[in-house]
């Protein structure tokens, strides 16, 4: 397959491992060959590498399973997912599941990818809804001393940087890309 | 979301500020047509292809413009000395969002009788202008680049620096190692090209940071439509960097109308095997090129990334009233 044909979530083989592709952009140079950086992450190690594949090469892509699956809970282990329709439930590693283990939050919708029926791992979705379990109130004078965002603690243990007028009990978006506030729902 | 009223006041602002810095230079704003028959014909870009009807006549295959620069040149070979456009330009098959709009606004510009050292002094005036004049709609991140004085870096030095590679005396063979060595990956469909620009993105792009820095003498075979430097080795190209984001890219252009042509039809043949459609040389340009004096510089500055810089964000749906990205959601 081109490099052209990579997606979010794509699986490659790619020297004698397994890695899902996290994000990718095109690039072309004012002159020559386009290219696809790449940022993705190894299956078995979690260790995340950049690569740039120029659009001519040819990569082995593997058939992944997609499945839309609901996260249930953790017994601090594993991580345990339900198929809704079939009620297949599968567990996940932390490790398996990377740095995104922290939005998790139960009763999420994600998908779980698997190979050869084995799960690999989780896709979140690109945006959570959390409510503010612990935030300082804000204190008059923050934003003229440059304090414009403060450390929030959400409601599955998740902190994330809020405006200052965020306060505790509100609902906001989360964006789980990069882990930052993206707006406030319910107040 | 942004408000769309913000944007809007923002962008006309910019480009009162962008009209007022070129007229007050002697510059004549012209308007070049977005529907041609010879589009740019380079084999990385993918064109909105079209087609015009005539009763009466045959079909003929079109394309929307990814640059303006062929029609702006035409006006050159007749006999305008320093002009400029604000263009809307097209570029299919990239990325939808992030920084990029399938349709975006570019600035074009064109001065006889100076080369890319004059345009790259021109250009820093032009971006420092622009993003102190823009402070009293915004911000801090403009009113830093308003300021400061713009790095000037050869990419010879840039590979030396973050790659350990001499371009003067690099082989195809000695890039290859430098990868290698590296870590970075790379491919046995390789051309010395493709080598140079895998280095220059795994090493050398990312140790540009965040200062305004213009990055020129590109090797000779990255030249577009640049013209080469004395020695032969590299070509007069300068791209500008603010955030790491690249914001322009010009020449010393090249007016050698037999060199030209050569390089079309390489480009042609390239697109052929990459198959995409390989649309007809523009002849009336090649005609015209002779009468366009050496040197003569160019420059095209992405409109809505000057934006971006302005207000301070990454993703171009912030300064568009209707990116694509929503327009095809």
């Amino acid at each position: 397959m081109s490099p052209n044909d990579i997606k979010k979530g794509t699986v490659i083989r790619y020297e004698g491992d397994l890695w899902i592709v996290m994000d990718f952009q095109r690039v072309s140079p004012g002159k020559g060959s386009s290219f696809v950086r790449t940022r993705m992450k190894n299956l078995k190690s979690g260790k995340m590498v950049e690569n740039n594949f120029k659009s001519a090469e040819n990569l082995d892509f593997e058939d992944v399973q997609y499945k839309k699956m609901q996260y249930l809970f953790t017994d601090g282990n594993l991580y345990t997912f339900m198929d809704n329709q079939s009620y297949e439930q599968v567990a996940l590693s932390a490790s398996d599941i990377g740095d995104d283990v922290k939005y998790l939050k139960e009763g999420i919708e994600v998908t779980i990818l698997t190979y050869n029926d084995l799960p690999l791992t989780v896709q979140l979705p690109k945006k959570i809804q959390y409510t503010v379990k612990n935030t300082e109130p804000a204190v008059k004078g923050d934003t003229a001393s440059g304090n414009v965002t403060k450390e929030a603690f959400m409601d599955n243990g998740l902190m994330v940087k809020v405006p200052i007028f965020v306060g505790e009990g509100d609902v906001i978006v989360v964006n789980t890309e990069d882990g930052a506030y993206s707006e406030r729902v319910a107040g | 979301m942004r408000p769309v009223a913000e944007i809007a006041i923002e962008r006309q602002r910019l480009n009162d500020l962008t009209r007022s810095f070129f007229r007050s230079r002697g510059y004549v704003e012209v308007e070049t047509p977005t529907l041609v028959a010879s589009p740019d014909v380079s084999p990385n870009l993918t064109h909105f292809e079209t087609v015009l009807k005539a009763p009466g006549e045959q079909d003929r295959a079109g394309a929307l413009i990814t640059s303006p620069e062929f029609s702006m040149k035409k006006l050159l070979g007749q006999g305008m000395e320093k002009i400029f456009t604000l263009a809307r330009v097209f570029r299919n098959d990239e990325n939808l969002g992030g920084t990029h709009n399938p349709e975006f606004t570019m600035l074009e510009w064109y001065k006889q009788g100076g080369d890319y050292r004059e345009m790259m002094d021109e250009t820093e005036a032009l971006v420092q202008y622009v993003c102190r004049e823009m402070l009293d709609t915004h911000m801090s991140r403009s009113g830093q680049v308003g300021v400061q004085l713009f790095r000037r870096v050869r990419v010879r030095d840039l590979l030396l620096e973050t790659a350990g590679v001499d371009l003067d005396s690099a082989t195809s063979d000695e890039l290859r190692k430098a990868c290698d060595r590296l870590g970075i990956h790379h491919d046995a469909s390789d051309t010395e090209s493709d080598l140079f620009y895998r280095l220059f993105l795994a090493k050398a792009e990312p140790a540009i940071g965040n200062a305004p820095t213009f990055v020129y003498d590109y090797p000779a075979y990255q030249a577009a439509l640049a013209a080469l430097t004395p020695d032969g080795k590299y070509a007069q190209r300068v791209e500008l960097y603010v955030d790491g984001l690249e914001i322009s890219n010009g020449f010393t252009e090249l007016t050698d109308a037999t060199e030209q042509r050569r390089r079309f039809e390489k480009e042609i043949e390239e697109r052929r095997e990459a198959g995409k459609r390989a649309f007809p040389v523009d002849e009336e340009l090649l005609a015209l090129l002779p009468s366009v004096r050496s040197p003569t510089y160019g420059n095209a500055l992405g409109l809505d990334r000057l934006h971006m810089l302005c207000v301070g964000t990454k993703e171009i749906g912030d300064v568009l009233l209707f990116p694509a990205k929503r327009l095809f959601n």
